[in-house]
């Protein structure tokens, strides 16, 4: 670990520009940003060619596209427990880093314990819930992804039953489920979801025979979201469509993927440089989607007829420019009771905290 | 009947990992060695093969190769405990994270592509049978061998002389020495015959069952092959029958999930762990049972006297 050579000068200057900070609601640049631009990210997992933390890196990357020398990145990858989060995190900050991004659900605590004490480093936290003066937070609307998959799968599926695979029971991974069953059924109101959950994040053999299962049963759409492609795989086996997640799975079952919600981060990662450079960040709230570019579909299957493709298309635009909500109601749970009334939407809160399932689920949540 | 076959045909691939890792790790601790690391010789295993893969070679020379990689690895274990004889539990829990390592280390640059697909046999007759080809006849080459492999094991420990030898060696490697048999050379000879094992049990992971590369892929059936082998009481057709019903539970909660089994998933996941365990208890409480397959000397050094 580098120690910073703060000498009581620095560190009274660094002081009051925390205080300018504090009355003017930004975060200051300390004195010598206007030489390079200090930049740390931590991933959850190491970066491989798709998937979840790939998207993180394509981030850090448009970083560097974008401020060329004037900018010193710091990544370091596969750190999950928080216990060693805190660690690297506290790191990052005393090596001098003014903006670290961290891209877990379970950075989180680590986080804000070590942002209080870091009062001039602006930290960015996906997936994050609580937001602190200098820890900005960002999410993505999956839903609005599953919502336009779930319409090419409504459009696709003989059967009308389509399956999902999930790690946890969470809101992030039922909302989505939930979202894709309604885009499904705004084409056909019969269709089915069988839901799985894992109970582990990361378990290729067992999302194999998850995915088995759910095509055994009947499923001729299956979306896994997971951090491997094994649910697109097992789909090219089976002869089923898949769903992908995060990136384009495509190469993994180069004629069954029928599309992907993926995830692009580069907006937030080069904003939230920008602002720190200019002196004006502040800790945000975002929760982005089509609008923003966060979530994109991968290039529709060519198996898709023009007239769909075009209609996935609108959809597409509709919920980016507000016309169309994946949560209008009327929604139905799966008792029958009349979760969402007709003519209203859920509200934000309520979808971030998505613990019951739609209408038409096949699954139990306890 | 199509819900049951592929609830068949699913618990013997799942099982297939567990038997490959179970039997070799029988092996070993019926020498009187207990080697903790199998989950890092499987992900060693594993790690090999798709390097092998993606480096041109057939499959079969990648499982040969995977095999090999698991026995190396073994045998710096072999090194700690039989010659230098640190502590055996200490020696294999550093194995399987020194694997865990390694693995991620000869991963590294195939995260998340697709490798070439070990493909199934489709046994000319007897797989065009209905019901019964693809219940039987249509896996892929590396589940009929791992039944080769139980044949060949049982037969070896319980019908020949070498197997006699390896028992004695666990059973009471005083005598055995006394008798003028090299101990540790033999327990050397399990050691890396158990990290083979391992090593194809990973390879099976990496090309057959799901065929990419992520790290920790093996995701903890390391240490269910470990489980199974006491649950087996040291015998290699429970240690099938065993795997099986890993299996089985872990396809049928699935199963019961995507029915919409008024069950929360959390409890039916860990159905798996809980039947196994459940199994476990009732077997252990016959005491003669136990103290009759239990290799006497697992876990202990051997200094040769003299």
């Amino acid at each position: 670990m580098t120690v910073l050579p703060t000498t009581r000068r620095q560190f009274l200057r660094n002081s009051a520009a925390a205080g300018a900070a504090i009355a003017t609601g930004g975060i200051a640049v300390p004195a010598n940003a206007q030489d390079v631009l200090k930049i740390g990210a931590v991933y959850v997992s190491p970066v491989s060619e798709i998937g979840w933390t790939k998207q993180h890196s394509l981030g850090v990357e448009a970083i560097r596209a974008e401020f060329g020398d004037k900018v010193e990145t710091t990544v370091i990858d596969n750190i999950f427990k928080p216990q060693d989060a805190e660690r690297v995190f506290r790191e990052l900050a005393a090596d001098g880093n003014q903006l670290i991004f961290g891209t877990s659900f379970s950075h989180g605590t680590p986080m804000q314990k070590v942002a209080p004490r870091f009062p001039n480093v602006a930290f960015e936290h996906c997936s994050g819930i609580k937001h602190l003066k200098n820890l900005g937070t960002f999410e993505a609307k999956y839903y609005e992804g599953t919502y336009v998959a779930g319409v090419a799968a409504g459009h696709m599926s003989k059967t009308a039953k389509i399956g999902f695979i999930g790690g946890f029971p969470i809101p992030d991974i039922v909302g989505p489920a939930n979202a894709l069953l309604l885009g499904a059924q705004s084409v056909n109101p019969d269709t089915t979801c069988s839901v799985i959950f894992l109970n582990s994040w990361f378990d290729p053999g067992k999302e194999k025979e998850a995915a088995n299962t759910l095509i055994s049963q009947g499923c001729d759409v299956v979306c896994s979201m997971t951090d491997t492609a094994t649910g697109v795989q097992v789909a090219g086996e089976k002869d089923a469509w898949a769903i992908g997640y995060a990136s384009d799975m495509s190469k993994f079952a180069p004629d069954h993927q029928l599309t992907a919600f993926m995830l692009n981060w580069n907006s937030v990662y080069v904003g939230a440089a920008k602002a720190v450079a200019a002196g004006d960040w502040k800790s945000e709230e975002r929760w982005q989607g089509f609008a923003e570019g966060v979530v994109a579909m991968a290039p529709y299957n060519s198996a898709i007829p023009a007239d769909v493709q075009s209609k996935l298309d609108q959809t597409q635009a509709d919920i980016a420019s507000g016309k169309l909500h994946p949560y209008a109601g009327e929604i139905k749970d799966q008792d029958g009771n009349v979760r969402v009334a007709a003519g209203s939407i859920m509200p934000n809160g309520e979808i971030r905290g998505f613990n019951w399932f739609v209408d038409g689920v096949i699954g139990n949540l306890g | 009947m199509d819900l049951f076959i592929a609830i068949f045909t699913g618990t013997i691939i799942a099982a297939t990992p567990l038997i490959f890792a179970a039997l070799g790790e029988l092996v070993v601790e019926k020498s009187g060695v207990l080697n903790l690391g199998i989950e890092g010789m499987m992900l060693i295993g594993a790690a090999t093969a798709v390097w092998s893969v993606f480096s041109g070679l057939p499959v079969l020379p990648a499982i040969v190769l995977s095999a090999l990689a698991g026995a190396v690895s073994a045998l710096l274990f072999g090194v700690l405990v039989l010659t230098f004889m640190t502590n055996q539990y200490a020696a294999g829990l550093a194995l399987a994270i020194f694997g865990s390592g390694v693995s991620a280390f000869i991963g590294r640059d195939f995260g998340s592509d697709p490798t070439t697909a070990l493909d199934e046999w489709h046994i000319p007759v007897l797989g065009d049978l209905p019901v019964i080809g693809p219940l039987f006849f249509q896996y892929d080459p590396l589940v009929y061998f791992s039944f080769i492999m139980f044949g060949l094991i049982s037969w070896f420990l319980y019908r020949t002389k070498g197997g006699l030898i390896v028992r004695t060696v666990g059973e009471s490697p005083q005598s055995a020495h006394a008798i003028g048999y090299p101990v540790i050379a033999i327990r050397y000879l399990t050691v890396a015959f158990g990290g083979a094992m391992a090593g194809i049990g990973g390879a099976y992971l990496s090309i057959a069952y799901t065929p990419l590369w992520v790290e920790e892929m093996t995701a903890g059936r390391g240490w269910i092959a470990l489980a199974l082998v006491v649950f087996a009481t040291w015998r290699p057709l429970r240690v099938i029958l065993g795997a099986w019903l890993f299996g089985g539970m872990t396809i049928l909660q699935l199963q019961g999930q995507a029915l919409g089994v008024g069950v929360p998933s959390e409890v039916l996941s860990s159905l798996p762990y809980v039947a196994t365990i459940v199994v476990l208890v009732i077997i252990s409480r016959n005491r003669q049972m136990m103290t009759l397959h239990f290799p006497a000397s697992l876990g202990k050094p051997f200094r040769p006297a003299g």
